[in-house]
């Protein structure tokens, strides 16, 4: 747990950086959440890094699923 | 983080999160949504402005889904930076579903 956690903390901390790295920023448009807490979570399908598929639906009854949402890849310089 | 399933999510493909995954030593699995389906439906795409062109790309963020499908936490912008409120999330829920 303690690596776990550990690996968001840097994974947050290197996307953190982004906004620099992006430039000048004028006009961003800061997205509204469209979901609140208590809302059903949509379902989705996606990759991971090795290729698998990864479908929300499939943890449904059995596990708690954390999305650590980041900005790109490589963008702490 | 009790009975949690990690992900980290942006729209990179699959190979370039590998890399990154690698770069950082991350141990949990990076999703790619390449096609932005899901941070569109989740609302977290961000506009940003670069040199005067906008570019969509993901707000960061943390999201908690529980067993049952349900958001138990989402928070967006620079507070997401820090895991620590999610990680909490998901230790209070393992707490309440284990006492069931």
């Amino acid at each position: 747990m303690k690596r776990t956690l550990a690996s968001c903390l840097l994974l947050a901390s290197v996307c953190a950086v982004v906004p620099l790295a992006a430039g000048p920023q004028k006009k961003d448009e800061i997205a509204k959440l469209s979901l609140k807490i208590g809302d059903p979570a949509p379902d989705f399908t996606l990759l991971s890094d090795d290729w698998k598929t990864v479908k929300l639906s499939d943890f449904r009854g059995k596990k708690n699923v954390l999305l650590a949402v980041y900005v790109l890849a490589f963008t702490g310089g | 983080m009790g009975d949690t399933a990690v992900f980290g999510v942006s729209m990179d493909s699959p190979a370039a999160n590998a890399a990154f995954a690698k770069q950082i030593n991350i141990k949990f699995p990076l999703l790619s949504d390449m096609n932005r389906k899901m941070l569109t439906t989740y609302g977290i795409l961000k506009t940003y402005d670069v040199q005067g062109e906008g570019y969509q790309w993901a707000l960061r963020a943390n999201i908690v889904i529980d067993k049952d499908g349900i958001i138990r936490h989402i928070e967006g912008g620079d507070s997401a930076v820090d895991p620590n409120t999610a990680a909490s999330v998901c230790l209070d829920l393992h707490k309440k579903q284990a006492a069931k």
